[in-house]
């Protein structure tokens, strides 16, 4: 699609066409995570992005690009903890997520971030993911990551243009909910620490928005076995 | 044990448990290897009510993980200072080679924690808020109009090699793009020499390293060589104020002495903080180390010592645990 576009279209077209890759990226993201996004938000086609979100110049206006959604059931469930004995009754640790696509075109230190971690706090979001077309400061970074109770993510444009899980030599990553994870750890008698690890840092991880103490299993393709399954601690 | 054998034939975890709890009736020991682990997942809130939790252990753990918490405290509070900094000089008209009283020492004062790391992390925050890198500076940063990559700038008339032509350098553009001016740049620069390489959190007390910071004017007047070449000056004075402050650590003969006859009065209670200073372990910025060492002197009775004499048979070669080797 690129060799197709990138002769004929000028600057705006080629810009748009970025944005709107990310866009969809996004959406499959939130779907892969498990909130609630609908399969026309997912599937958007340029023509209809072009529509909705391009300024009168032609380029895609960044600041339209916002998106809100609220977590499935499924998803609750999955993030709920098991309960205690102290606490009978836990809660889903996740809520709303909210994402916002940075207009700055480059230099994106802490005085974006500030007003994007306002913007979370203000609107009470349990979630916030930032996404800027350059790569931020590094005290940026640690400013994001500081709101206390509040989870706040940052992507680069880039990193999202494709979607990384839908290329053949990535397999599939399946969060386990606290429950299957107890039983994983029964079943094989295993202290959680002894499971292989994967960073919060991978591609991946990041993708789904792993959190540190979860445990992801991996479906991979098997020559012998037909399918193969392993499993990994978020660290 | 013939009872045992059976039971471990069966894989049945319940009976397998009850064997294991038999022959398990002693508490588990706590394994060495633990404490060394613990560094890497503190665990702050350990159930006391758990019988194996051992307080030597839970010490260790509370020990590393309040480390960790002053560690995180730290970059934090570097943080502040980088948004705090950004805003200076109060005023917009301030001149970056005399600045006013309040706005140095504000600078000064806020720069003691700070790695270069920081530093840089400070310029480039600066400069993304369109102004110059050096923190006392209220100009803007200079824009690059061409797009390459590098940039040639010539030095002022005279300043090149045997002070004949221009000196000439070829200047990245990032680089360039810091400062508003090369004075400004070598301001910046004359701080980043100075402050501490090591965090925050590794210093000790009394390491005056990156702690009296000295602008670059300041260093000018009180610096004793001012010799033509700049650069090479300020580096020179820079090395020269570092070893003055070394020299003003390491105190005098007489007060090393004194020191001495302190220590052999301390208590137990103060060997134990020094100790555990010495070791590393304790850091001033944490209230007790993990170090808790009570010295015994050994009682002495008056007996006096005598050498060890030669008893019949040694000359051989003696008993070895008693027997004694024929020879043949």
């Amino acid at each position: 699609m690129d060799e197709e576009y990138n002769f004929s279209v000028d600057d705006a077209e080629r810009e748009t066409i970025r944005v709107w890759r990310t866009w969809r990226t996004v959406f499959e993201m939130l779907q892969d995570r498990g909130y609630e996004v609908t399969d026309e938000e997912v599937r958007i086609e340029l023509d209809e992005f072009k529509h909705k979100y391009v300024n009168e110049k032609g380029y895609p206006s960044r600041d339209k690009l916002k998106i809100q959604a609220r977590p499935t059931e499924a998803m609750k469930a999955k993030y709920t903890p098991l309960p205690t004995p102290s606490n009978r009754d836990p809660q889903p640790d996740c809520g709303t997520i909210y994402i916002e696509f940075c207009p700055d075109d480059s230099g994106i230190g802490t005085k974006q971030v500030r007003t994007f971690n306002h913007t979370v706090d203000e609107g009470n979001f349990h979630t916030g993911i930032f996404i800027t077309k350059t790569p931020i400061s590094p005290s940026a970074v640690r400013l994001l990551s500081g709101i206390p109770g509040r989870i706040c993510e940052h992507f680069q444009e880039q990193d999202l243009l494709v979607n990384i899980t839908r290329h053949e030599l990535v397999p599939k990553h399946v969060l386990l909910s606290p429950e299957e994870k107890s039983r994983l750890l029964q079943r094989y008698r295993l202290k959680e620490s002894q499971l292989p690890r994967i960073q919060v840092s991978d591609p991946v991880a990041r993708y789904l928005g792993l959190r540190r103490g979860q445990v992801v299993k991996i479906i991979r393709r098997s020559e012998t076995a037909g399918r193969y399954a392993s499993y990994r601690w978020v660290i | 044990m013939s009872s045992d054998a059976p039971v471990l034939k069966t894989s049945l975890p319940s009976i397998h448990a009850a064997s294991s709890r038999q022959s398990n009736r002693s508490p588990p020991k706590p394994r060495p290897g633990d404490s060394r682990r613990s560094p890497l997942k503190p665990k702050p809130k350990q159930k006391p009510s758990k019988p194996e939790t051992d307080p030597r252990h839970l010490a260790i753990a509370l020990h590393h993980a309040h480390r960790i918490q002053a560690q995180k405290d730290a970059q934090d509070l570097i943080l502040d200072r980088i948004l705090e900094l950004v805003t200076l000089p109060s005023s917009p008209s301030a001149d970056p080679a005399s600045p006013s009283a309040e706005d140095t020492r504000k600078f000064k004062s806020a720069l003691v924690p700070f790695q270069p790391a920081d530093y840089d992390n400070l310029i480039q925050e600066r400069n993304i808020e369109g102004l110059c890198g050096y923190g006392l500076c209220p100009r803007e940063n200079r824009k690059e109009s061409s797009r390459g990559t590098f940039r040639i700038t010539w030095g002022a008339r005279g300043s090149g090699p045997g002070g004949r032509g221009r000196e000439m350098n070829i200047v990245p553009r990032e680089q360039y793009e810091m400062w508003c001016s090369d004075a400004c740049a070598e301001r910046a620069m004359y701080i980043r020499v100075q402050l501490a390489a090591e965090p925050v959190w590794e210093r000790r007390s009394d390491d005056l390293r990156g702690k009296e910071l000295l602008l670059l004017e300041e260093g000018r007047s009180s610096g004793k060589g001012k010799s033509a070449v700049r650069d090479l000056a300020s580096v020179k004075e820079v090395l020269g104020q570092l070893d003055n402050l070394h020299m003003d650590t390491t105190p005098e003969p007489s007060a090393v002495a004194d020191d001495i006859s302190r220590l052999t009065v301390q208590d137990a209670d103060a060997h134990s903080r020094e100790l555990a200073m010495e070791r590393g372990d304790r850091n001033p910025a944490f209230q007790s180390g993990r170090v808790d060492v009570h010295i015994q002197e050994k009682s002495s009775s008056g007996r006096t010592v005598t050498a060890p004499q030669l008893r019949p048979g040694d000359e051989k070669g003696g008993s070895i645990e008693g027997y004694v080797p024929q020879d043949s």
